[in-house]
């Protein structure tokens, strides 16, 4: 698996926690060519990269909102560019926290419906296989990741819902082994089950699970490994 | 005399020293001390710094081993891991903040381990703790119990180091002192261990992190202290954490070690700044000159010894070279940390204080930190007269093992601690291949290119415990069992136990009965530890968990079992070669691998069912447990065995109960018939920490597993079937699996969420 001339970056902002897992995944099981992007360093513009990742973590502490702070870093308006020039960005937990902040998806996080932070594996469905993040998994595939937020309980108006909806906007649903989704399956309170969206052009999404740490069957399964697949794939054949 | 007459009584008392101490202190200073030298003194000669009152009996532990690098005295242990990497391990308590403040107790005790272990040059890539409630009907303990957590992983989550197993127990003896034992291990390179003992004269004396403020003042007094009516008055003695500033601290650290801009390096705990100065300049045979001018602080206007006793977290002292300073600042500016000079490492075994730009005091290092060592005196505890062997005969026999076996499975301390670990990111570090929640948890380490699968992948195993109720009623056992039931765990997962930290958790050690719980328990903990090959790297003492109280008009001293804890560490050659204690396929044969005693003695069984646990419970026999160790895995290394789990509390029935039901993918149940000659039902069902692990195997692999075992002297013994969904025992135990799972599920639950009631 040659993917060393795929370039992706890895945003690393005062409290990013997953950038090494990611970092590991895509270096070690994937063979893509990954570097870290501190968030002061001054890239005149991000577009070196066929990828970018916002890893999870407490960016800033998470004082203030989750993902408050990092949305109004400098390398952010770099990332708006980037985003708007097609740029693919996948934000993971935390990453998702900021890219709402940052306006780039649309909707807001509130804390989990149970209060707690909650670590646990959750099963994902896709509904929309025709996007950068999800183009190499197989039909009717159900995806195993975990879990590990304590305000991952996806919340916005009607107005955006219909949006997304119509964009086909919602990539992954929080649902049960069998496929299902269920109130059971929920595991935050997130309405309609929204686990992962896109915004418009569906290059840049946001997703709650962690797809870096069942990249392995050795921890449990190798799910997660299909969003990066699919990363790549695209990239490849654009 | 002369010294005693003025002697201001209210003074050294309110610093916690003794009468004694007091005189002993104006003795070596040929005067009687300022309120500075009293602060610094009492800090540094408090139990919980000096361990006066315990290192004549930790001096007796093993602590040398063909794996260990470095052993106690330093901020942690180090072990050989082969490589060239080292593992570096602690636990220690956090017992009394976390009972006056529990969420920020339980926090910064958290944060407190991490840094022990990063000041090494570790990252740490592992937390575990051990944490002890009061009963579980006491209308304070669910919200200890959900504050407690709540802080382990606001702390741990946000450091992004994974908490990926532990105990919670609950018994009435910790109503009035709850426990939080903290375990952190982390990985080094060999040539990359950082030491507090290392500085040079003319290095700099640096501080970094956090800025000085008025929380955790007089910590260590106070944890050195047992707690009165009055214990919410000591709210300011409690730390506050910053989980996201050591997080910064930890990556900051790491930056300038790799870089090598750092010489000697030493977090802040307990006596802040005082305890690691001191300490540094003691271990290195040096001195310092100290500026607390330069201090950063939070709260403008602080004394001098509101400076050196503050126990403001994430704070580090360190020393580098003169010329080494300025790439040093620049890393920590990155992270957005102070890092400001404070002195300089000095010829003399002494520390110059400076304030307000002018000499404030001089004190000598080796007279601070040589505090007192005590042999107090000790005395067998009266109530051991009545713990005597059971007489199982004089008990009445249940008729419905049923109920008995369901109301085992349920109880809080047998009951699933998904509840709880689930509010841990046990995930983080992509390195956890079993987590919580089974026997050990056992991690893989990342090699240099792990991008072929099938590779051999080296681990370790990661378990903490200790019973004290066995301890209680048998100090020297409970101390044993505690190494002992650490190393069955990890034998069941296939590793082999490599060394052992403790957290001795004790009432006041003025009580002589205590002191010979304690020394019973040391006694306990050296003859496992030698015999297994374990060696005790570092550890921790607490004393004074006992709470006077009124019951009625009559003071009472309420005081915690003796709760020695032990965490452990084990290697395995090749992660994918452990074994997890969940039966796996229906049809799989189960076997028992050992020997049953069938002693009920001090079992829950007892408590639950006959409301009195006080007999004597039955020995350990260590060679014996060797051998039985060593052939679990032997077997699990020759791929022979699908699940092994230990017999420990709730006996046989909970460990095939719990093999059935806690199988991430399906609910499976058994069919055992075990009938063994001269033990009733209930003695085979539900004897506790037998020297036995209940194995399956794939159908008709009796012949082999016999074979393999051949000269160990270990019996096996095939006991039943892997089943659907039911659970049957003889023609005693038939229960759903089902339901029982149900149970063992939701039981946690309701304790916690009690809280928001």
């Amino acid at each position: 698996m040659n993917n060393r001339y795929i370039k992706a970056g890895i945003t690393v902002f005062p409290g990013s926690n997953c950038d090494f897992d990611v970092h590991h995944v895509l270096t070690d099981i994937f063979n893509v060519n990954t570097s870290f992007i501190w968030h002061k360093d001054k890239p005149k513009s991000c577009r070196e990269y066929d990828f970018i990742v916002i890893p999870g973590g407490f960016s800033y502490g998470d004082y203030l909102r989750a993902g408050a702070l990092a949305a109004r870093s400098e390398i952010m308006g770099l990332l708006n560019d980037y985003a708007d020039n097609g740029g693919i960005i996948l934000g993971i937990c935390n990453g998702f926290q900021i890219l709402l902040e940052a306006k780039l998806l649309t909707g807001v996080m509130l804390t989990n419906k149970s209060l707690r932070f909650e670590c646990k594996y959750v099963h994902l469905r896709p509904f929309n296989m025709d996007t950068p993040f999800t183009c190499a998994i197989k039909d009717n595939a159900i995806l195993k990741m975990p879990i590990a937020h304590h305000d991952g309980n996806y919340f916005a108006t009607s107005k955006i819902i219909n949006g997304l909806n119509k964009n086909n906007g919602i990539i992954f649903k929080y649902c049960n082994v069998t496929g299902e989704i269920t109130e059971d399956a929920n595991p935050n309170g997130s309405l309609y089950n929204i686990a992962g969206i896109s915004n418009e052009k569906c290059n840049v999404m946001g997703l709650m699970p962690h797809p870096e740490r069942s990249s392995e069957k050795l921890l449990g399964g190798e799910d997660g490994g299909y969003i990066f697949k699919s990363i790549i794939k695209y990239i490849k054949e654009k | 005399m002369a010294i005693k007459a003025k002697v201001k009584k209210e003074n050294y008392k309110l610093f916690g020293l003794s009468l004694d101490e007091y005189k002993k202190i104006s003795e070596l200073l040929g005067r009687e001390p300022d309120d500075f030298e009293l602060g610094i003194f009492s800090a540094m000669w408090s139990e919980h710094c000096s361990y006066k009152s315990s290192k004549v009996y930790l001096k007796t532990l093993p602590v040398a081993g063909d794996n260990v690098i470095i052993g106690p005295g330093e901020n942690a242990g180090v072990v050989d891991f082969g490589d060239g990497d080292v593992l570096i391990f602690k636990m220690e308590s956090h017992n009394h903040p976390s009972f006056i403040e529990p969420f920020q107790g339980a926090a910064t005790g958290v944060g407190g381990i991490m840094r022990d272990i990063f000041t090494m040059g570790a990252r740490p890539i592992a937390n575990l703790n051990s944490l002890r409630f009061g009963s579980c009907f006491n209308p304070k303990t669910p919200y200890y119990v959900s504050e407690v957590v709540k802080g382990i992983g606001f702390y741990g989550n946000c450091m992004g180091v994974p908490t990926v197993g532990g105990e919670v127990v609950f018994d009435e003896c910790y109503n009035d002192n709850i426990l939080v034992n903290a375990f952190t291990i982390g990985i080094a390179k060999k040539d990359g261990i950082f030491l507090s003992s290392k500085c040079e004269v003319g290095n700099v004396v640096v501080y970094v992190g956090s800025a000085t403020g008025m929380d955790g003042m007089h910590g260590a007094t106070m944890a050195s202290e047992e707690f009165d009516s009055k214990k919410n008055k000591k709210r300011s003695t409690v730390q506050v954490g910053d989980p996201f500033t050591e997080k910064l601290l930890l990556e900051a650290c790491l930056e300038a070690m790799d870089k090598k801009l750092i010489v000697s390096i030493q977090d802040m705990g307990a006596a802040g700044i005082t305890s690691s100065s001191f300490e540094m300049a003691d271990k290195s045979g040096h001195g310092m000159t100290i500026n607390l001018d330069a201090f950063p602080l939070r709260t403008p206007n602080m004394t001098p010894i509101e400076i050196m006793l503050s126990e403001s977290q994430e704070r580090m002292l360190l020393a580098c070279k003169k010329e080494d300073f300025e790439s040093l600042n620049a890393i920590f500016d990155k992270w957005g940390l102070n890092c400001v000079k404070v002195g300089e490492v000095i010829d003399e075994n002494i520390i110059r204080f400076n304030h307000h730009s002018k000499p404030y005091k001089i004190l000598d290092v080796s007279t601070v930190v040589n505090g007192p060592a005590y042999n107090r005196p000790k005395r067998k505890p009266k109530y051991l007269q009545k713990i005597l062997p059971i007489k199982i005969n004089d008990y009445r026999i249940p008729k419905n093992l049923n109920e008995i076996a369901k109301r085992l499975i349920t109880h809080p301390n047998i009951a699933s601690k998904r509840p709880v670990f689930t509010q841990y990111d046990y995930t983080i570090g992509t390195n956890t291949v079993v987590p919580p929640g089974f026997s050990a948890a056992v991690l893989r380490v990342k090699g240099e290119n792990k991008a072929d699968k099938d590779s051999k992948n080296k681990g370790f195993l990661l378990n903490v415990g200790g019973n004290s109720r066995y301890t209680y009623l048998n100090p020297y056992m409970g101390g044993a069992l505690a190494v002992v039931e650490c190393a069955r765990n990890i034998a069941a997962c296939g590793g082999n136990p490599v060394a052992v930290t403790d957290c001795l958790n004790f009432a006041s050690p003025e009580d002589p009965e205590v002191m010979w719980q304690f020394s019973e328990a040391v006694k306990g903990i050296k003859d496992a530890a030698t015999k297994l090959k374990t060696p005790v790297i570092s550890g921790n003492v607490s004393f004074y968990n006992e709470t006077a109280k009124k019951e009625g008009d009559k003071p009472t001293i309420s005081k915690i079992y003796p709760t020695p804890v032990i965490g452990m560490v084990g290697f395995i050659e090749d992660v994918n070669k452990t074994v997890t204690p969940y039966f796996k396929d229906e049809g799989d044969e189960i076997f028992l691998l050992g020997r049953l005693k069938g002693d009920l003695g001090g079992s829950l069984y007892m408590d639950l069912v006959h409301k009195d646990f006080c007999q004597k419970p039955a020995d350990t026999d260590l060679d014996y447990e060797i051998t039985l160790q060593n052939c679990i895995r032997l077997l699990i290394n020759g791929g022979m065995i699908k699940s092994a789990a230990d017999i420990s509390e709730g006996g046989i029935f909970v460990a095939l109960a719990e093999s059935s039901i806690t199988n991430p993918n399906k609910i499976l149940g058994f069919t055992v018939d075990l009938n063994i000659k001269e033990l009733s039902y209930a003695e085979v069902l539900f004897s506790e920490f037998e020297q036995a692990f209940i194995i399956t195997s794939k159908s008709h692999s009796e012949q082999k597993l016999l074979k393999a075992i051949g000269d160990f002297n270990v019996n096996l013994l095939k006991i039943g079937v892997v089943s659907k969904d039911i659970m049957k025992i003889n023609n005693t135990i038939e229960l759903k699996s089902d339901i029982i799972k149900n149970g063992y599920e939701s039981s946690l639950e309701t304790v916690i969420s009690a809280a928001h009631i």
